[in-house]
C-alpha cells in the first residue's frame, strides 16, 4: 500500500505537469522530422529519370499500360527475355537488372481467380534506387488495374548508399541519446531533486521500507519513460521509409513484423536500465546539478559506445552480456534486415536483471547515512 | 520507561557518540587538518512527556546530529536513545512510527496540494482512510488551512506553507515531535506561526524536542532544556534550575566562557 501511494505520487506529478509531458514526446517528433527531411533531400537529388532494365514473364495488357507510364513519367523501360527463372532473379540480385515480373499463366484471363504478379526487385540503391522505384511505379499501376489479383514482392537487401549507411548507423546512437534524455529530463528531478530539496529526508523519516522508496521512483520513472521511448520508436517507424524514399507499406513489407516488435524491444528494454542509471547517480549526488553533471558524462561515454557499436562490424554475440551496448547492437542487426529473436530477449532479460541490480543497490544507498546525509 | 515526579519519559538519550570522518574539501572550508570530527560526543539527557524541550548550542554544536540520531536518520556509533522505549538502534521503523520530524526549512513538494500531501504522508505512516480523514478535517480546521486545501503548496504564503509541513509531520499522530531549528530563516511572522503551532502541540498533549540557538525561543517555548557546547552536555534541567536569577543569555555565556575562556 505505501509502494503504492508512492508510485501514485510520482504519476500524479507527471501528468499533471504539461510541460514535463511535452519534453518526453518531443524526441520522438525530432526523429520523424529530422530522418524525413534528410530523406527528402536525399531523394531530391536522385535523378528522377530512369533506364529501367526488367526481366518479364507471362503476358499481360497491363504490360503495356505499365510501359507507358513509364515512358509518361520521362523514364524507359527495356524488357529482357527470361532464358531461366534463377538466372534472372540472380541477375536481380546483382544489380544487373532492376527486376523481375513474372504474370501468372493466362493472367488477364483470371483476374478474379487467383492471378497473381511475382515482383523481384532490389531494394539497393548503390545504383540510385531504381529498383525500388520500379517496383513502386509497378506496384501503383498494379494497384489502380483493380486488387482482384495478388502482388507477391519479393525484395533483395543489398548495398546501400553511403548517406542511408550513415543515416542508419548513427539511428542507434539517436535513439540511445534520445531516449537517455527522456530518463534523464524524469529522473534527475525526481531523484536528485528530491535528495536536494530534502523531501526525501522527510520520506526517510517514516517508516516506509527504502526499498519500496526505491521502487516507488524507479517503476513509475520507467513508465513515463517508456512513453518517450514510445514517441522515439513511432518516430523511427514513420521515418525509416521516407528516409529510404519508399511507401510506409512496402517498408513494413520489407522488414516485417517481428523486425518492429524486435526493434520495439530493444528499444524498451533500454529504459529501465538507463532510469535506474540515472537514479543510482542522481542518489549519489548533492544537487541536480551535481547530478546532471555525472549524468552528461555517463550519456557522453553511452553515445561514444554505441557510435563504436555502428562502425565495427562483427561484434561477437558476447555484446549481448553488455548493458545498453547490447541494445544498441541488436537494434543494428534489425535494421541492416536481420531478425535476430534470441539475442533480443537475452538482451532485453538481460537489461532487466541489471536494473533489479540497480533497484537493489538504490535502496542500499537510501539507507547508508555517509550518501544521504554525508557533507 | 520511568517515571520520574509523575513526568513520563518519552525521550531517554544515553551516552550518544557520533563522528564523522571529514572530507577534503570539508577540511578545507573548515581550515583544519584533522581527518575526524566528533560531532556529538557522550549526550545523555531525557525529556519528558507534555513538555518542551529545547537543545540550546552554537553552529556545530551537534543539534542536528543529535536530532537526526534520535529520529533514526544516521546511526550512533556509540550509546542509543529510546523514544517511546523503543531503540533508536534496533527498533528504527517503531521510532519513525510514534514521532514526526521536521525540520526548519521547507521540505514539501511545492508541486503538490495540502490535501494531496497530507493523505500521502498518511499512506506512507500506514495510517488507514477512514482515520486519516477524520484527522484531516480536525486538523486543517484548527489550524486554518481548509481553505488552502486545494491549492498547491508553491503557490502558497512561507507562513501558510510552513504551517502545513508542520501538520504533515503529525499526520500520524505522534507522541513526539522533533523539530530541528524550528525557525531558522523564517521572518517574524511566519516564526510566529511555528511557536504557536508547537504551543498548540503541547497543549494538545504531545512532546516537543527541538533544537535552536535562539535564546529567546527557548524560553518563550520551553520547560526544559539542554545547553551543548561541541558535542557534549554542558548544562541541562528546568529553565528555572538552569538559570537561577540570570537570563538564559547571560548563563550561556557564563557557561562558555567557564569552557572556552575569554575567546569569541
Ligand atoms: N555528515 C557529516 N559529515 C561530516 N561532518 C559532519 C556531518 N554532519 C555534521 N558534521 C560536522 O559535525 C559538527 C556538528 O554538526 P551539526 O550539524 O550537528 O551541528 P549543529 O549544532 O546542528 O550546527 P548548526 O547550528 O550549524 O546547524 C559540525 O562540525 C559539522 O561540520
Ligand atoms: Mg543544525
Amino acid at each position: 500500500m505505501k509502494l503504492a501511494a508512492l508510485m501514485r505520487k510520482e504519476f500524479h506529478r507527471f501528468f499533471h505537469d504539461p510541460r514535463l509531458i511535452m519534453t518526453l514526446l518531443m524526441p520522438g517528433l525530432f526523429i520523424f522530422l529530422l530522418y524525413s527531411v534528410l530523406g527528402e533531400v536525399i531523394h531530391e537529388t536522385e535523378p528522377a529519370k530512369y533506364d529501367y532494365k526488367v526481366y518479364l514473364s507471362g503476358q499481360s495488357q497491363i504490360v503495356s499500360i505499365l510501359e507507358n507510364t513509364v515512358i509518361g513519367t520521362g523514364s524507359s523501360i527495356e524488357f529482357l527475355e527470361v532464358s531461366s527463372s534463377e538466372e534472372a532473379i540472380d541477375a536481380v540480385e546483382k544489380g544487373e537488372a532492376n527486376a523481375y515480373l513474372i504474370f501468372s499463366e493466362n493472367f488477364d484471363a483470371s483476374f478474379d481467380a487467383g492471378a497473381t504478379v511475382d515482383i523481384y526487385y532490389t531494394s539497393s540503391d548503390v545504383d540510385e534506387g531504381t529498383g525500388e522505384s520500379f517496383y513502386a511505379l509497378a506496384n501503383s499501376v498494379l494497384q489502380t488495374c483493380g486488387m482482384r489479383f495478388s502482388i507477391v514482392p519479393h525484395s533483395f537487401l543489398t548495398q546501400e548508399s553511403l548517406g542511408k549507411m550513415i543515416m542508419k548507423s548513427v539511428l542507434p546512437m539517436l535513439v540511445v541519446t534520445f531516449i537517455f534524455s527522456a530518463c534523464m529530463s524524469v529522473t534527475l528531478e525526481s531523484v536528485a531533486g528530491e535528495k536536494e530539496r530534502g523531501t526525501l529526508t522527510t520520506i526517510l523519516a517514516t517508516s516506509v521500507r527504502r526499498s519500496d522508496i526505491a521502487l516507488g521512483k524507479i517503476l513509475p520513472l520507467c513508465c513515463i519513460a517508456s512513453l518517450g521511448a514510445a514517441s522515439s520508436f513511432l518516430g523511427i517507424a514513420f521515418s525509416l521509409p521516407k528516409m529510404m524514399g519508399i511507401s510506409f507499406s512496402v517498408f513494413f513489407q520489407s522488414y516485417g513484423f517481428v523486425s518492429y516488435l524486435l526493434l520495439f524491444l530493444s528499444i524498451m528494454g533500454l529504459v529501465p536500465l538507463i532510469v535506474s542509471m540515472i537514479s543510482t547517480v542522481s542518489a549519489f549526488s548533492r544537487s541536480v546539478k551535481e547530478a546532471s553533471a555525472f549524468t552528461s558524462v555517463v550519456m557522453i561515454l553511452m553515445m561514444v559506445l554505441s557510435l563504436i557499436t555502428s562502425f565495427v562490424s562483427n561484434v561477437g554475440d558476447w555484446a549481448v552480456v553488455v548493458p545498453v551496448f547490447n541494445s544498441v547492437f541488436v537494434m543494428e542487426e534489425i535494421l541492416a534486415g536481420g531478425a535476430p529473436v534470441l539475442l533480443t530477449l537475452a538482451a532485453f532479460g538481460l537489461n532487466l536483471v541489471y536494473s533489479a541490480l540497480l533497484v537493489l543497490l538504490i535502496s542500499r544507498m537510501l539507507s547508508s547515512e555517509k550518501i544521504m546525509f554525508g557533507k | 520507561m520511568s517515571d520520574i515526579n509523575g513526568l513520563k519519559e518519552i525521550v531517554r538519550a544515553e551516552n550518544l557518540k557520533k563522528t564523522f570522518s571529514i572530507s577534503r574539501k570539508q577540511r578545507r572550508i573548515e581550515k583544519t587538518d584533522l581527518t575526524r570530527k566528533v560531532a556529538v560526543n557522550g549526550l545523555s539527557f531525557s525529556a519528558y512527556g507534555g513538555e518542551i524541550y529545547g537543545l540550546l548550542g552554537p553552529n556545530g554544536a551537534g543539534k542536528t546530529t543529535t536530532l537526526r540520531m534520535l529520529s533514526t536518520l544516521i546511526k550512533p556509533d556509540e550509546g542509543d536513545a529510546f523514544v517511546m522505549g523503543h531503540s533508536v538502534c534496533k527498533e528504527a521503523a517503531r521510532v519513525r512510527d510514534c514521532m514526526g520530524f521536521m525540520t526548519g526549512e521547507l521540505k514539501l513538494e511545492g508541486f503538490f496540494t495540502p490535501d494531496y500531501l497530507f493523505d500521502f504522508f498518511g499512506a506512507m505512516h500506514g495510517v488507514d482512510k477512514a482515520t486519516l480523514a477524520a484527522r484531516k478535517k480536525e486538523l486543517f480546521t484548527r489550524f486554518g488551512i481548509d481553505r488552502f486545501a486545494e491549492v498547491r503548496v508553491a503557490d502558497l504564503s512561507t507562513g501558510m506553507a510552513q504551517k502545513i509541513s508542520l501538520v504533515v509531520s503529525i499526520v500520524h499522530d505522534p507522541e513526539v515531535v522533533i523539530f530541528d531549528e524550528p525557525t531558522n530563516g523564517l521572518d517574524v511572522l511566519t516564526a510566529k506561526v511555528v511557536t504557536d503551532f508547537l504551543l498548540e502541540l503541547k497543549a494538545m498533549g504531545k512532546s516537543i524536542l527541538l533544537s535552536t540557538h535562539i535564546f529567546s525561543l527557548v524560553e518563550k517555548l520551553c520547560d526544559r532544556a539542554g545547553i551543548i557546547i561541541d558535542g557534549r552536555m554542558i548544562a541541562e534541567g528546568t529553565l528555572e534550575d538552569l538559570c537561577g536569577d540570570l537570563s538564559l543569555e547571560e548563563k550561556f555565556f557564563e557557561i562558555y566562557h567557564g569552557i572556552k575562556g575569554d575567546v569569541l
